[in-house]
């Protein structure tokens, strides 16, 4: 083995990415974050703070809520990825889309789209949380407008249309 | 925001893993390790460190596993704090190490974030030393030649270093049972209750004989308070064969903090953490033998 040519210096990245197969060839020294907002124009995706204490750049990876700008690009090879674009569009809105509309939980927007795929990750893990537990859900999402009451209203409001009565 | 520049692997073996990191070393490149990235793509983008290569050993199966071997559960470097605070075995065995992997950073980190990474990257606050250190853990290290297996105590060296050769991969944490009778807690003190970094996390387990009303054993951390992670003895023995009282609760507490204060110094902190770490040990040991 060269020491030179150790590792490679193009990766190619075979993903799913909002339910369409998508192949990247890159430089390996570039984030998931990046990939998706330039290379692919998902930009729903937001960079915030770009060290994984915002949450704006929340992502589902294989179900699971990940930073996306703590993601090295070719972490993604073989996953499958949600954006907020995966989610619904403007003619059928995702239910929770709508709720967070009906219930005022958006001003500014940036942290909609990583909020939003935060409360999908909990209620598909847990389909009938408390308010303590959306509030545990969405911790790794800050919103500097809102506040957090709204949302977790229009989160709580899934839950319950969803859960149906009494459960 | 532009990251420097670097070549990429990812390994399917250890035995590949293990052969870069040594070809690597052998040719004079700086290589970094690629766990969870909670860590090392912060580092990455400040620039705080240079790096040539970097092996990612999240695609080695081998060392994604928790199982029980005997009288020990063998957890791999790439299982992350999300699967800790989930596995029924870490619940049922090792319940602290769960209760502390839980108040890791937010959800998103924990679904990336290893046990490995939280090791290696030594940040004095890293919320699982503490309690890894009371379960009385051993890291096994392998190299090229082999391995080794050390104490967790005996891996760090001060504040982000640790004994780990560059050609070397921390493999496997091995925790012993620990002994049924023991009674074990977690506690964090941050500035938020969530998605905080721990200004002081402790781990307690003990043995409380209620028979003789006394304490028969004891062991406790006290994290984000001295360079490198140890027991605080001088606190475990204050309260080793005496009764659960306030006094000796404070004696206990008191230690702790001169214990402290000599391992550390006199910081500009001392004058909140003093107190404070007396205070959270005696809550801590109260936990503990609350729990019956």
């Amino acid at each position: 083995m060269d020491g030179e040519n150790l590792g490679n210096d193009v990766v190619e990245i075979s993903m799913v990415v909002n339910g369409e197969s998508v192949v990247i060839r890159t430089s390996p020294h570039r984030t998931l974050l990046s990939i998706l907002r330039e290379d692919l124009g998902l930009t729903g995706v937001k960079e915030g703070c770009g060290v994984g204490e915002c949450g704006a750049c929340t992502i589902l990876m294989d179900g699971k809520t990940v930073n996306a700008c703590l993601v090295l690009a070719p972490k993604a090879d073989g996953r499958t990825i949600v954006t907020i674009e995966g989610l619904g569009d403007t003619d059928q809105l995702h239910p929770l889309q709508q709720a967070f509309i009906d219930h005022g939980a958006v001003q500014c927007g940036f942290c909609t789209p990583g909020m939003i795929l935060s409360a999908k990750a909990l209620l598909d893990e847990n389909p009938n949380p408390t308010r303590l537990e959306i509030r545990e859900g969405i911790s790794g999402n800050l919103c500097r407008c809102t506040g957090y009451q709204q949302i977790v209203d229009a989160i709580e409001s899934v839950v319950k249309r969803e859960g149906g009565e009494g459960s | 925001m532009s990251y420097p520049v670097f070549r990429y692997v990812a390994p399917r073996t250890l035995q590949e893993a293990i052969g870069f990191l040594h070809e690597a070393k052998r040719s004079g490149k700086k290589t970094k390790v690629l766990a969870g990235g909670t860590d090392l793509m912060v580092q990455l983008r400040e620039r705080r460190i240079a790096v040539d290569l970097v092996v990612d050993i999240s695609r080695i199966p081998i060392l994604q596993r928790i199982e029980r071997m005997g009288n020990e559960i063998r957890i791999g470097p790439t299982v992350t704090h999300a699967m800790l605070a989930s596995s029924e075995l870490i619940r049922e065995y090792v319940g602290v190490l769960s209760e502390a992997a839980r108040t890791v950073g937010s959800p998103q980190i924990r679904n990336q974030g290893t046990l490995g990474g939280n090791i290696v990257n030594a940040s004095p606050a890293a919320d699982t030393i503490p309690a890894l250190v009371i379960l009385d853990a051993k890291l096994i290290l392998t190299g090229a030649s082999g391995e080794r297996s050390l104490s967790i105590t005996d891996f760090f060296t001060g504040p982000y270093q640790t004994v780990i050769e560059t050609d070397e991969l921390l493999t496997g944490i091995v925790v012993p049972l620990p002994p049924p009778s023991g009674r074990a807690v977690f506690l964090k003190l941050a500035r938020r209750k969530a998605v905080a970094i721990a200004r002081m996390n402790l781990a307690c387990m003990l043995y409380y004989n209620r028979q003789k009303e006394v304490f028969e054993w004891v062991r406790l951390c006290v994290g984000s308070s001295t360079p490198r992670p140890v027991r605080m003895t001088s606190a475990e023995q204050a309260l080793i064969g005496r009764p659960f009282s306030d006094r000796v609760l404070q004696e206990a507490g008191r230690a702790a903090a001169e214990q402290m204060v000599q391992l550390s110094g006199l910081r500009s902190s001392t004058a909140y953490k003093k107190p404070v770490v007396g205070d959270l040990v005696m809550r801590v040991v109260k936990l503990a033998v609350e729990k019956g």
